[in-house]
């Protein structure tokens, strides 16, 4: 018994001199400075998504992404020793939960930057708040009023494609390709709305002829009397402009009523997530855009270097479009503060207004009226054979390159020249 | 004689538990714990939630434990006073005090336009008339996309100081935003413990309690009711109003019917007819949300569990039990 007290004693004794010696040699030795530096001030990064809620699976990804872009920068030193954080908060969804949450990043955490959000109503609430308090926003979801006069501030980025830049994309392709004969079936909210209305406009260019816009609520399970309407008006293209799970459900039933067989199903936007969730089936054939698909790598070396990075941080998963938005958001800025060589809020935006960067996905850059990222827009088919693993869903068969025609003007949005 | 009653007071003095001091003294004592609470909270912005939600709860209260009546739709009154407070400062540049005034007459009216039209109803019938109504008025503020924002929401709710007497106020500044808000909650705290302790707030529970002895002392019952209804309206309208401040932004999901859910999840966890349940309701409610959702994914599962428990074993609410207790 007391042989054991004594010999507990002694290592606790040795492990304090152990500890003493070690913190010596610490304090004494360069890396010193960079520790008491690291633990006095990090560099923070608000990260609000819906990590709960129907957006759950895209959100999650998005952080798994941001948080590879704050590794990277923190493993390369970081701003002369400076790491970075990030502090994620579930917004849920909601543009009041993600208004409190801002606050709470802005007035408890202070955090420096503010990057996320994945609804348009929910970062219209968060450039909200950041704008009045002079905190950088990067947006890396989809909107076109966040690019407007009245919403925009130079405090605000968008780092994701707004709804005219995708449906113009896609209705570029389609309409030279599958016929004038238009039909629309659209979910009767903003987003949908937005996207229609982007298709319009691109159609003019090509004399489509709109056959007509069947809309259904939020949340619809059952479009079987939608679509014997569709059929009846012999469209040469339907345009499904919703998304999620009302997504998956109007193209598997879709395809059930056979429109496939005469009809090309194109939608604005494909998301990775709900084409897994949904299975090929539904989806084969379908074309759509998205702003990043990882296959893309044989292409760009920089989609290469991520995709890789991913795959070593999160055994072999590929990213997804939402997720290397993610990555992007972040990665802009923390780029950003490394040339503005400060986390100085007037620097950093000198700094990304002047950023031509090649991250991910080839040349992009932020406009300098609205702070659009201009970039390129993939045109994807979805497939359902020769997978080469569960992530090999979409065929690119488009791109369209970076073009700041394809964007609305800045005079049309409203900013003085 | 004299002499006794005196000795009789005493003794009833000296008997006098701590729940009596603290309901003699609820407005007193409810200033104080809003004055300190901000210091204890884990951040200033779901501290001032806590107190709007609790008001939007008080205003609940007084139409669902003292009248008696469960309305589904609370959420067009606390919704109509904040879009309308938003709407005064975003299209017309209202200064600030306008745009509380607007967003308190605003709730006022709608309760009155609902009132009207529901109150007659009794029970489920109530509550079905009242969800129908306040679905409505969402989509009137859903449709009205110029005046509004639609799915957007409403942005640019931006008041940056509060000029009052000369001084002026950071409103930017978190606690100085807090003491603002809670000056008004106080405020409401005050009007209604004076509305409770009036000759009509006795008519109001005698209506609840039994409505035809009210009526056959000589109430109107239903004029009672619908007044009791368009004051809570007030009370909604008014934390609508400095949500719409608060947040800088109203979004449409206000008007939702889960926001009318919430109210009730809020008087019922705190305690209904109970003058501070629905401010300890909100402020579980809200930090229990806000804790567990930072630790897991799956808060709704661990709040929903924790409710359930309150309901099977507390019915009376968390301060009806406490209440009940010191009455003992």
């Amino acid at each position: 018994m007391r042989s054991e007290v004594s010999k507990s004693r002694s290592i606790s004794r040795r492990r304090l001199l152990a500890t003493v010696g070690a913190g010596a040699v610490t304090a004494a030795s360069p890396f010193r400075i960079n520790l008491v530096k690291a633990e006095e001030a990090n560099i923070k990064i608000g990260f609000p998504v819906p990590l709960t809620g129907p957006y759950g699976t895209e959100a999650q990804d998005q952080v798994r992404a941001a948080q590879l872009a704050v590794a990277q920068f923190n493993e390369a030193g970081g701003l002369n020793g400076r790491k970075a954080e990030l502090v994620v908060r579930d917004d849920k969804l909601n543009p009041g939960e993600a208004a409190t949450r801002t606050l709470e990043l802005v007035e408890k955490e202070k955090v420096n930057f503010v990057v996320g959000s994945l609804s348009a109503a929910v970062q219209l609430a968060i450039n909200n708040v950041t704008k009045e308090r002079g905190i950088i926003f990067n947006s890396i979801s989809q909107s076109d009023a966040i690019n407007e006069a009245a919403d925009f501030s130079r405090f605000t980025f968008h780092e994701a494609l707004n709804p005219h830049m995708t449906s113009g994309a896609v209705g570029r392709y389609a309409f030279s390709k599958f016929g004038k004969r238009v039909a629309f079936l659209t979910a009767d909210y903003a987003y949908g709305h937005e996207m229609v209305r982007g298709f319009l406009e691109v159609g003019k260019a090509f004399n489509i002829e709109n056959l007509g816009d069947i809309r259904h609520p939020l949340g619809t399970t059952d479009f079987s009397t939608l679509l014997p309407r569709i059929l009846a008006l012999k469209p040469d293209i339907l345009c499904i402009s919703n998304f999620g799970r009302d997504q998956q459900i109007a193209l598997r039933q879709a395809t059930d009523f056979g429109i496939k067989k005469t009809t090309q199903i194109i939608a604005p936007l494909l998301s990775h997530a709900s084409r897994v969730a949904a299975g090929p089936q539904a989806f084969e054939g379908v074309i759509g855009g998205c702003s990043f698909y990882w296959g893309i790598e044989d292409k760009f070396a920089s989609t290469k270097a991520f995709n890789d990075a991913f795959r070593k941080m999160y055994d072999g998963k590929l990213p997804t479009d939402y997720g290397a938005l993610g990555y992007g958001g972040v990665r802009t800025v923390l780029s950003a503060v490394k040339n503005a060589g400060s986390v100085d809020t007037d620097k950093v935006i000198t700094a990304l207004e002047a950023l031509k960067y090649d991250y991910y996905k080839g040349p992009q850059y932020y406009r300098k009226c609205d702070h659009q990222s201009v970039q390129s827009v993939l045109v994807i088919r979805s497939k359902s054979k020769d997978q080469r693993n569960e992530s090999d869903v979409f065929e690119v068969i488009s791109t369209e390159e970076p073009d700041e025609a394809h964007l609305r003007s800045c005079a049309e949005l409203g900013h003085k020249a | 004689m004299n002499e006794m009653s005196q000795s009789l007071l005493r003794t009833q003095a000296a008997r006098v538990s701590w729940f009596d001091v603290a309901t003699r003294h609820r407005v007193a004592l409810a200033t104080l714990a809003v004055l300190v609470f901000p210091l204890v909270m884990p951040f200033t912005a779901l501290a001032v939630n806590i107190l709007i939600y609790g008001l939007y709860a008080l205003g609940f209260n007084l139409v669902y434990g003292y009248l008696g009546l469960l309305s589904f739709g609370h959420a067009a009154l606390f919704g109509t006073g904040a879009y309308l407070c938003g709407m005064a400062i975003v299209h017309f540049g209202l200064p600030w005090y306008a745009a509380i005034a607007i967003g308190v007459v605003a709730g006022l009216a709608m309760a009155a336009l609902i009132g009207v039209l529901a109150i007659r109803t009794r029970g489920i019938y109530f509550a079905m008339v009242t969800m129908a109504l306040s679905q409505c008025v969402y989509y009137l503020f859903y449709q009205a996309v110029d005046w509004t924002g639609g799915e957007n929401g409403l942005r640019g709710i931006n008041v940056r100081s509060i000029d009052l007497f000369g001084m002026r106020l950071d409103f930017l500044d978190p606690m100085t935003r807090y003491y603002v808000i809670a000056a008004f909650v106080i405020a409401a705290f005050f009007i209604l413990s004076r509305i409770l302790a009036s000759p009509f707030g006795a008519v109001i529970e005698a209506v609840r309690e039994n409505a035809t002895r009210a009526r056959a002392s000589g109430y109107d019952v239903t004029l009672t009711r619908l007044i009791t209804f368009v004051l809570s309206g007030g009370f909604c309208g008014l934390a609508g109003a400095l949500q719409a401040l608060h947040l800088s932004i109203v979004p449409i999901e206000i008007l939702h019917y889960d926001t009318s859910g919430i109210v009730v999840m809020i008087a019922l966890l705190g305690g209904m007819g109970t003058f501070f349940g629905p401010m300890i309701g909100a402020a579980v409610f809200l930090l229990l949300e806000n804790l567990v959702s930072l630790w897991t994914v799956h808060w709704q599962l661990i709040v929903g569990a924790i409710f359930v428990i309150c309901v099977l074993f507390f019915p009376a609410g968390i301060w009806g039990t406490l209440t009940s207790r010191g009455k003992r």
